[in-house]
């Protein structure tokens, strides 16, 4: 009898010790700690950093490679830190300078230089996947400089780490938010969004998530999160789980789709305001306001007064408004298409003959709700042109009987957009969604738009008068709709309408590629310019107001209130030129009607398995999320800088090393998972790690680097020590790396003199052949490249101008990503396309050609070896070696002339190692 | 010139290095430097080259090689909700009221021995139906254009992954001194409804040589490939013979092999500089040629000069040529769009696979034709008796392939009698990239590379060998 039981528990205690003898936690998702270790040679270390990487080699009984030449230190400075060469000034003066000091000196005035933070966000603008236009299909153009100069401000400032991180990722939500910090948050924006006609808004808008999903897995964790999005990651500890969790983060309130047509900007954005604009918009805020309170107390007035007469039983005004009252007059519309006569495929408007209505064949004639109406099949539409376009400060009022069939899942009765598909709807709209009517006033579905819905489901098989209308307040509380003459109950689906409904035409029973009113019937459209109030549509039912409301019907017409009207429109259409006029930026925003998320099988949009809703969430084996943290994107940043998150400063401080080094600590930047290569020095990553968490400044680690005795070694090796640690992975020598696309032409611009300094703004465009988007076949965004001219031309590479899908070729051919995807390391290549580019590119050529003038300038009287080796510093930081000037002294022997030989030598030299490589 | 120098260099360097020896690293210049050892094919290939005409937009395959008579009963008939299924719609022909059947304005006939249908469109086609294996049943996962013709290309519709021609070049390596090995060209003459991208020829995560080298129409058919004003071929190899006693000596100082691979890259991009024009200039050609692929070949870029083009870079042992042609995404105006389209690739395409095999090539070279999805058996927007469009169809499509060890005049798989399901033989995207792949002697499975601690391969985590379309 006992047995079972007793078994049961040594099968528990069994199992209990297996699970105890769990394997050692994946050395990245341990905390990082510090042990400084003991070295022999004390005296070659200059910073702890050097005692870790002495200490490997001492076990390993090597060396460190002996100190660089001064010259080659001081280019490795200033490339490593500013991605500029030194200029043959600043060599003279180092060499020259005899102090202990010189070089730290040299080092700090480097990372204090604005070239030092364009340097710095250059590997950022591979993480962000950075770009200026769209990127899928026509691949239009979008603003995106202003998040690049965020970066470099950020840099240029050192801000704090934790700061950084909580601005890039939460900047919306933060107490002290402000158009800066929001513009931080663009980064999340930054992925490719597709415009491409007869898209499914709800597979790109996962797609967006995805890729920042798996953006914020590369670029903060290190960690191919995104392997995790159809299973379990097959070798890390994240669930598909935590996958779709870590996506609840990064849900906005997006359509999916850019807009085609409307040149608006997908939301939600930020309006780029200047501080002297939100000055301004401040004051025609409160304008707007205190219009509104004289409105109110004008109306409050109007009613009052029209109370007393209407009450006072006697005098001359009594009597007429007992009249009046007596005789209630329908309101007037502006345009009314009674649809009672069609002919050749038009219907004249009743108020003003000059302008018809658009009837196609496919439209047939039918009894009307008021003789004849017109009965749609879904596909055709009738188009009405010449209607006054209102604004969004405009009261205008919409009448339209229909008759329905069915319960729409979506039909379309009226709208005003231009074109096809919710990216690209603007104006106001009247839908049938899921058998419930829909107005809405719309900048940018839905994220910018005000919009009501009907709580009952829209009445079918009967005629009924729909009447909406709207105040101009641009708000959802200004959207009210009627059904035969009674006011509807109704409930907000958005509100938030934040730029111009333009209103392009008027269809009535469907829109192109849209759902019409298939089997429904309209009739008697009306369009009044004004907000109908209730007596109004009362009557327009064709019944009697009551006299209260008809009273407060007749108040409307009080001098004081219409002045107070007008007022207020002129306000608001004040604050609306001012505001729309401001650019916008894409940005993050808090979603305010968070839909329902749920893991995805397959990664499959339209597969949600209903069985596992999400919430946001981390994955737990990183760090678990604190319960005090809020459950949002402030609180994801808060479990970034928690000291207890074993990745996020491990992932900064390896990026560093490996632009000081070429090379991380870790050998897959991109992977720091149980996949990747683990870090060979990994007490030196992780003593930098606990230094940067505390100390949390990028530049402090960056001159710790750069001045540490590691740096300073000479590059040099032996094909024994080569082929012994190919990777330099035991630091036995100092840093050697072909330089990167941007830092070989912006190198090229500055040796030269052409090199543009000016920081941040809008991308540059440098000459690059004509015709290469249009050959590309990129299609219908399809201007070709201008180039621009002047300086702008000339500017650093950060700022070039990228196509995503015609990028800039010399950069592609040296490595530069596509900026489709968030990428951590580039590819090192070597290919005669590079060689190429760098003797034939006009962009390299004119610099050699500038070189060799600006050489024959300042010596004009020098011999040719004079003029080669100023050629040489100023391109390699270093005078040439007797063997290099022979070869350049040949060189020039076969040129007609001085500038052509010059010329020559400093093109050749471009594509030579001393210039192309880091040493 | 002192090409001696260089060679001196790198034989002292062979001698007194060892294994590392800088010609060794110079020869092997083309591959990666992470990975020396070239990928040997798994198995003999079949095929040596490729050239893919890919016809983007989606060509229909009702009016090129899948003949569909019913449809014709069936004018006008909606779509029967039993066929579609739970085929999703793209947003332009999903909320149509109606899906109304359309049949194809264009009469079929068998042809050759095999009697393979071919339409009336396709005339030079036709007579090549007894080279070619026709695939009927394709399908593909995407429905839009980007996403598709991504995946076509890579694989994947997630971009950042090599392309097919990229994953060829990574496993065959070049075959030609002087010549990239995967050369991509653009049709100048095509209607561009659609757009291409850098990224259907990019070499995603592999490394940068083997992504494809876009030949544009012109005397320099590469970009930077001209020696800027006032430098002539002398000054070059100046330059070049400065450039090696520079690297020479910074070798001397710096012991780095690296410095002999640029060096060798720099002679590389000398010697392209003259074979690439040379490849480029179809002058030379007889006027028969010409004949053969329509007079079209004597603009260049035009389609049919691409054709000729790629036969001339296959011959010098570029080892992928992928033609790019567009203008097929006939959504409206079908009838005049795809006679138009027709008309620009028939003639050229079917002189290709002619020329081919005359010269022996079409033995180990794989021709393929095709685009990225199909189009749907109904009519998008409005259907009158001459004039109708098809929105795009992932489900099914007809492509063609030819030589390089596929069965001839053969047609593989169906489709039902609307053109909407396959009925036999699926062929996957995944599935082709695996039978390309078998033919030039690899193991889809095995041809991979390793990115983020994974092995990533073009077919993903699929595809199959379709043995039936192999001789």
């Amino acid at each position: 009898m006992a047995a079972a039981p007793i078994r049961a528990l040594l099968l528990t205690l069994l199992t209990s010790a297996v699970t105890a003898q769990q394997p050692p936690r994946h050395w990245a998702f341990v905390v990082p700690e510090k042990q400084v270790p003991a070295v022999r040679d004390d005296g070659w270390c200059r910073d702890e950093l050097d005692r870790f990487v002495l200490a490997g080699l001492e076990a390993r009984g090597l060396r460190p490679a002996p100190a660089a030449e001064r010259e080659l230190l001081l280019r490795r400075a200033h490339l490593v830190l500013t991605g500029l060469p030194p200029t043959p000034g600043d060599v003279t003066t180092f060499l020259a300078d005899p102090a202990a000091d010189a070089y730290e000196r040299r080092v700090d005035a480097l990372l204090a230089s604005d070239a030092c933070a364009e340097h710095l966000a250059t590997p950022w603008l591979d993480l962000a996947r950075f770009a200026d236009t769209y990127g899928y299909q026509s691949d239009f153009e979008c603003r995106t400089w202003p998040w690049r100069d965020w970066l470099i401000r950020s840099f240029a400032d050192d801000k704090p780490w934790d700061r950084f991180v909580q601005e890039l990722v939460a900047g919306d939500l933060l107490p002290d938010a402000d158009v800066q910090t929001r513009t931080a948050t663009a980064f999340w924006r930054l992925h490719r969004q597709t415009n491409e006609g007869g898209s499914i808004e709800a597979e790109w808008r996962h797609e967006y998530i995805a890729d920042r999903v798996d953006t914020f897995g590369t670029a903060f964790l290190g960690l191919t999160v995104g392997c995790a999005r159809c299973h379990d990651h097959k070798s890390d500890p994240i669930s598909q789980r935590d996958y779709y969790s870590l996506g609840s983060f990064f849900a906005i309130d997006e359509a999916g789709l850019s807009p085609y047509s409307t040149g608006g900007i997908p939301q939600p954005t930020v309006r780029l305001a200047t501080a002297a604009q939100q000055g301004e918009i401040r004051t025609l805020q409160r304008a707007v306001s205190a219009a509104e309170q004289r409105r109110d107390q004008a109306l409050a007035a109007a009613r009052a007064a029209a109370k007393e007469i209407a009450e006072s039983s006697s005098g001359a005004l009594a009597e007429a408004w007992r009249a009046a009252v007596e005789k209630p007059v329908a309101p007037a519309p502006i345009a009314h298409f009674p649809f009672d006569a069609i002919e050749n495929g038009k219907s004249t408007d009743a108020r003003e003959p000059s302008r018809q209505a658009n009837v196609p064949a496919e439209v047939k004639p039918a009894s009307g709700a008021r003789g004849q109406a017109l009965a749609l099949d879904g596909d055709a539409r009738v188009a009405i042109d010449g209607l006054p376009a209102f604004r969004r400060e405009d009261a205008f009022s919409v009448q339209l009987w229909c008759w329905c069939p069915d319960t729409k899942e979506r039909a379309v009765l009226l709208h005003t957009s231009h074109y096809t598909e919710d990216a690209d709807t603007q104006g106001y709209q009247l839908l049938l969604t899921d058998g419930h009517l829909d107005w809405q006033l719309v900048h940018h579905w839905p994220g910018s738009a005000a919009a009501i819905r009907s709580k009952a489901p829209f009445p079918l098989g009967r005629w009924c008068q729909v009447v909406a209308t709207y105040d101009g307040s641009a708000r959802a509380v200004g959207l009210t709709l009627y059904l035969d003459g009674e006011r509807v109950d109704t409930e907000i689906v958005r509100d938030h309408l934040q730029g111009p409904a333009t209103v392009r035409k008027l269809e009535l029973g469907g829109r192109d590629r849209d759902r019409g009113f298939a089997g429904g019937s309209i009739d008697e459209f009306a369009l009044f310019d004004r907000c109908l109030d209730a007596a109004e549509v009362t009557l327009l039912a064709g019944r009697q107001p009551d006299a209260t409301a008809y009273r407060d019907h007749l108040a409307r017409g009080d001098e004081t209130l219409r002045t107070a009207e007008a007022e207020l429109r002129a306000a608001r259409r004040a604050l609306h030129d001012l505001v729309d006029a401001i650019p916008e930026l894409m940005v993050m925003a808090a979603h305010r009607y968070p839909p329902a998320r749920h893991v995805l099988r397959r990664g499959a949009y339209d597969q949600p398995d209903l069985a596992q809703p999400v919430s946001a969430d981390v994955p737990a084996a990183v760090l678990p999320f604190a319960p005090q943290w809020p459950r949002d994107r402030l609180g994801l940043a808060e479990w970034l800088n928690s000291p207890r998150n074993p990745l996020t400063a491990r992932v900064v401080v390896d990026r560093l090393w490996a632009q000081c080094f070429g090379r991380g600590l870790v050998g897959t930047p991109e992977n720091f998972g149980t996949l990747g290569e683990p870090p060979q020095q990994q007490p030196l990553l992780d003593a930098l790690a606990v230094d940067f968490a505390a100390q949390r400044s990028v530049r402090q680690l960056l001159r710790r680097i750069v001045c540490s005795a590691t740096f300073r070694q000479s590059s040099r090796a032996t094909p024994a020590q080569r082929e012994a640690n190919p990777h330099n992975t035991q630091l036995a020598r100092g840093p050697s790396f072909r330089l990167s696309a941007e830092v070989l032409r912006d190198q090229a611009l500055a040796a030269s003199g052409l090199l543009h300094t000016h920081v941040g703004g809008p991308s540059a465009k440098p000459w690059q052949p004509p015709g290469l988007w249009r050959d590309a076949g990129v299609g219908w965004g399809g201007a070709d490249y201008k180039p621009d001219d002047g300086p702008n031309a000339r500017r650093r590479s950060l700022y070039t101008y990228r196509k995503r899908t015609a990028p800039p070729p010399n950069m592609t051919a040296l490595d530069a990503p596509s900026r489709e995807v968030c990428v951590a390391r580039r590819q090192v290549t070597d290919t005669p396309l590079q060689a190429l580019t760098f003797l034939n590119d006009p962009v390299f050529t004119e610099c050699a050609a500038a070189l060799a003038s600006r050489v024959l300038a300042e010596l004009p009287d020098g011999g040719l070896d004079g003029q080669l080796v100023r050629v040489f510093v100023a391109l390699a930081a270093r005078a040439p070696r007797d063997a290099e000037l022979a070869a350049l002294r040949t060189l020039c022997a076969t040129a007609a002339d001085r500038a052509q030989a010059l010329t020559l030598a400093a093109s050749t030299l471009m594509a030579s190692d001393a210039v192309v490589v880091l040493r | 010139m002192n090409p001696q120098d260089l060679t001196a260099l790198t034989r002292r360097a062979m001698l007194g290095r060892g294994s590392l020896g800088l010609g060794a690293l110079a020869m092997r210049s083309l591959l990666p430097a992470d990975d020396p050892s070239p990928r040997r094919p798994h198995f003999a290939p079949r095929a040596r080259r490729v050239v893919y005409l890919f016809q983007a937009g989606g060509p229909s395959p009702f009016e090129t090689f899948d003949p569909k008579p019913r449809l014709r009963e069936l004018q006008g008939q909606d779509l029967p909700a039993s066929v579609r299924g739970e085929q999703r719609l793209t947003g332009m022909s999903g909320n149509q009221s109606v899906l109304p059947l359309a049949g194809s304005f264009t009469g079929f006939r068998q042809h050759g021995r095999s009697g393979l249908w071919v339409s009336d469109l396709l005339p030079h086609t036709a007579k090549v139906a007894d080279r070619l294996c026709v695939v009927r049943s394709m399908h593909t996962e995407a429905i839009n254009h980007d996403p598709a013709i991504t995946f076509f290309c890579s694989g994947s519709q997630i971009s950042g992954r090599p392309s097919m021609g990229a994953w060829a070049a990574y496993g065959l390596g070049a075959d030609s001194r002087d010549l990239p090995a995967f050369v991509v060209l653009v049709s100048k003459d095509a209607q561009r409804d659609q757009p291409l991208y850098a990224r259907l020829w990019g070499s995603g995560f592999l490394p940068g040589e083997y992504q494809g080298v876009q030949f544009r129409p012109g005397s320099s058919p590469v970009l930077f490939l001209d020696n800027p004003q006032g430098v002539d071929g002398i000054a070059r190899r100046a330059q070049l013979d400065a450039l090696a006693a520079l690297h020479r000596d910074q070798f001397a100082h710096e012991d780095d092999p690296a410095i002999a691979a640029r060096q060798a890259q720099a002679e590389l991009a000398f010697r392209m500089q003259a074979s690439v024009p040379e490849v480029a200039d179809l002058g030379s050609e007889p006027d028969e040629v010409f004949e053969l692929y329509g007079e079209g070949a004597r603009q260049p870029g035009t389609y049919a000069a691409n054709c000729l083009l790629a036969r001339r870079l296959l011959e010098r042992g570029v080892r992928f040529v992928q033609l790019f042609h567009q203008g097929w995404d006939q959504h409206g105006g079908l009838p005049a769009g795809i006679s138009r389209q027709c008309k620009q690739t028939d003639q050229a395409s079917a002189a290709l696979v002619h020329d081919l095999q005359r010269r022996g090539l079409l033995d180990d070279t794989l021709v393929v034709w095709g685009g990225e999805f199909g189009r749907t058996a109904y009519c998008q927007g409005k259907l009158t008796a001459t004039d109708y469009g098809r929105d795009h169809h992932p489900r099914c499509f007809s492509i063609w392939l030819a030589g390089g060890g596929m069965r001839a005049g053969h047609a593989h798989g169906s489709t039902d009698d609307f053109g909407y399901n396959i009925t036999e033989g699926a062929v996957h995207v995944h599935d082709l990239h695996a039978t390309m792949l078998h033919l030039l002697g690899f193991d889809h499975e095995q041809l991979t590379w390793r990115f983020q601690g994974r092995d990533f391969r073009l077919t993903d985590v699929a595809g199959r060998v379709v043995r039936e379309l192999l001789a």
